[in-house]
């Protein structure tokens, strides 16, 4: 009895680890103190209203020089990125599942193993990898090759989320389909792709949220003057702790909670 | 057309650009890794095409001509870094194996729940996460304020910048890593088992190390790897939560990508990353497949 007390105190503690510090950031991105971010001052929305770039009462020297704008071009990148990045690694990662899925072919079982190494690639083996790579061919770092480096991971993230979905579907209905003369098109459009429509939106929500939260991929081969949202707030970082990052950070956290509430909505819907 | 010539066809039209793209732009770029790792590098930046094995010298110890000197550092630095991802492993251990414990114990639909909390800090950005941690640890952070509003402390102590901030990192941001293999396989246990142990007169400690600590070991062993390989090449959580006082391997190899514009001797330092990544993953694979057999 005393254990499982002592076991369900434990579990509480875990789940305050996990949620405190992020709340922490939450809540002290309202914070009036502009001298010292620790100690709070009052409620204040400040910070938002800096981001975008309405009147506030800060001084100067709460705030970086600067940021606002870098801020918003840091978004638009990101968005732009993660967007292609998503689509594309979508159509391959489905493509390559359906292949292994549906098809008998000698090499469909090496195809499984090898789409699991670029998911344990150390992320930083593959930057360097893929810099040198741009480097030696001549290709200039841009928003294109960060687009090229995020996919030949990603891939593999949307590979394992269609091809889980795929073992799920029954395919006696696609034959069924076929054998009621139905052409592969027609059995795929009306059959398979309804079925796995859940497994591919999710892999590429998945891909969409693992691509804008890139960071070491992204800072070997974005080159300059192609900053995304990760590696901006990590050079804020590097300038000093002010309040500001509290608000940034903040409205990611939104972001990212609403494509998760998202996916799991679409999931939930799946299962009835 | 046949039907077999058709179903090629279908074939080749999804596994070909997939394919293709991969093979450039993932394998290609590994493979240019590893010829560049074996060059010399050129006096301002860039490399000359002359085979060289001294940047692995330089790291193993067989390097003491012109300036690819043998430092011991190098290794000490990788050594440094095994201990930490090894801490790391046994810390997120710690604090997930009685959370996945106790979670296995709910409601179904309680449980669910509770899976959802804890995958879902995956999806929050990774710096945002660490950021946190900058503003806890600091010296006027919230963990020196309640230290001090405690009185167990007079002045502030200096949590960032130091090794226990680097494993505090990786074991919070590698939570979700560690937490699914161990609950999976916790899932899994059988409360019968456990139950006629304790009516045969063992002790809790017994049916844990005999009973409980086996069966789960496959989560144990999986997600103690899969903490283990991002937690080792990790230059983020270090460069953020350590500061300069703690370089980690990762920390070292981008140096020599961007400063230090060493780019064969960065690569060299990449491969004996990947090689640890490989010896694990080869030993696991085959303690799996022992395990398939008896």
């Amino acid at each position: 009895m005393i254990l499982r007390r002592l076991l369900s105190l434990y579990g509480l503690l875990f789940f305050v680890f996990v949620y405190a510090p992020i709340l922490l950031v939450v809540i002290y991105s309202f914070n009036a103190n502009t001298l010292n971010m620790m100690i709070w001052d009052g409620f204040t929305l400040d910070w938002y209203r800096q981001l975008f770039g309405m009147e506030t009462s800060l001084t100067q020297s709460a705030t970086f020089v600067d940021s606002t704008d870098q801020l918003w071009g840091a978004v638009r990148t990101s968005l732009i990125v993660a967007l292609s990045t998503s689509v594309f690694s979508t159509v391959c990662g489905t493509a390559l599942a359906l292949a292994v899925a549906r098809y008998r072919f000698r090499l469909a079982r090496f195809y499984r193993t090898l789409m699991m190494v670029p998911m344990i690639m150390p992320d930083i083996v593959l930057g360097i990898a893929l810099l040198i790579f741009f480097i030696t061919i001549g290709m200039n770092l841009s928003m294109l090759t960060i687009i090229i480096g995020q996919s030949t991971f990603l891939i593999s993230y949307v590979f394992v989320t269609v091809s889980a979905r795929l073992a799920e579907v029954d395919t006696s209905v696609e034959e069924a389909s076929a054998d009621l003369g139905a052409t592969p098109a027609q059995t795929f459009r009306k059959v398979t792709l309804p079925g796995i429509a859940p497994g591919i939106l999710g892999g590429w929500l998945l891909a969409f949220i693992i691509s804008m939260d890139d960071l070491v991929i992204t800072y070997f081969i974005a080159g300059t003057g192609n900053t995304t949202l990760p590696i901006h707030i990590w050079g804020l970082l590097r300038r000093g702790i002010k309040p500001e990052i509290n608000a940034i950070a903040t409205l990611m956290l939104l972001f990212t909670l609403v494509i998760a509430a998202a996916g799991l909505y679409f999931r939930s819907r799946r299962q009835k | 057309m046949s039907l077999a010539r058709r179903k090629l066809l279908q074939l080749v039209g999804l596994l070909g650009v997939p394919t293709v793209f991969l093979l450039i732009f993932f394998f290609g770029p590994l493979l240019i890794m590893l010829v560049y790792s074996f060059l010399t590098p050129g006096l301002y930046g860039g490399v000359d095409w002359i085979f060289s094995h001294l940047n692995y010298g330089r790291i193993l110890g067989w390097a003491d001509t012109r300036y690819e000197k043998f430092d011991p550092v190098y290794i000490a630095i990788f050594l440094r870094s095994l201990k930490l991802a090894a801490l790391t492993v046994l810390a997120s251990l710690a604090v997930c194996y009685p959370a996945a414990f106790w979670i296995s114990r709910m409601r179904p639909g309680m449980r669910d729940f509770a899976i959802f909390l804890v995958t879902l800090p995956f999806f929050v950005s990774l710096i945002v996460r660490l950021f946190a941690w900058v503003l806890i640890l600091r010296p006027t952070g919230f963990l020196n304020q309640g230290l001090m509003g405690l009185g167990l402390t007079g002045g502030p102590i200096e949590f960032l910048y130091t090794d226990f901030a680097v494993i505090l990192g990786m074991t919070y941001v590698f939570i979700p890593f560690m937490f699914l293999p161990l609950y999976g396989s916790i899932e899994k246990l059988d409360m019968a088992q456990i139950e006629a142990s304790s009516d045969l007169g063992a002790t809790r400690f017994q049916t844990f190390r005999k009973v409980i600590l086996p069966a789960t070991l496959p989560g144990i062993v999986g997600g103690s790897i899969i903490t283990f390989i991002p937690a080792l090449g990790n230059f983020i959580v270090p460069s953020v939560l350590g500061g300069a006082k703690v370089l980690m391997i990762g920390n070292l190899i981008e140096q020599q990508f961007l400063s230090a514009r060493n780019w064969p001797f960065g690569s060299a330092l990449a491969m004996l990353v990947m090689s640890a990544v490989l010896v694990l993953l080869i030993a696991q694979f085959r303690l799996a497949k022992k395990e398939a057999q008896s």
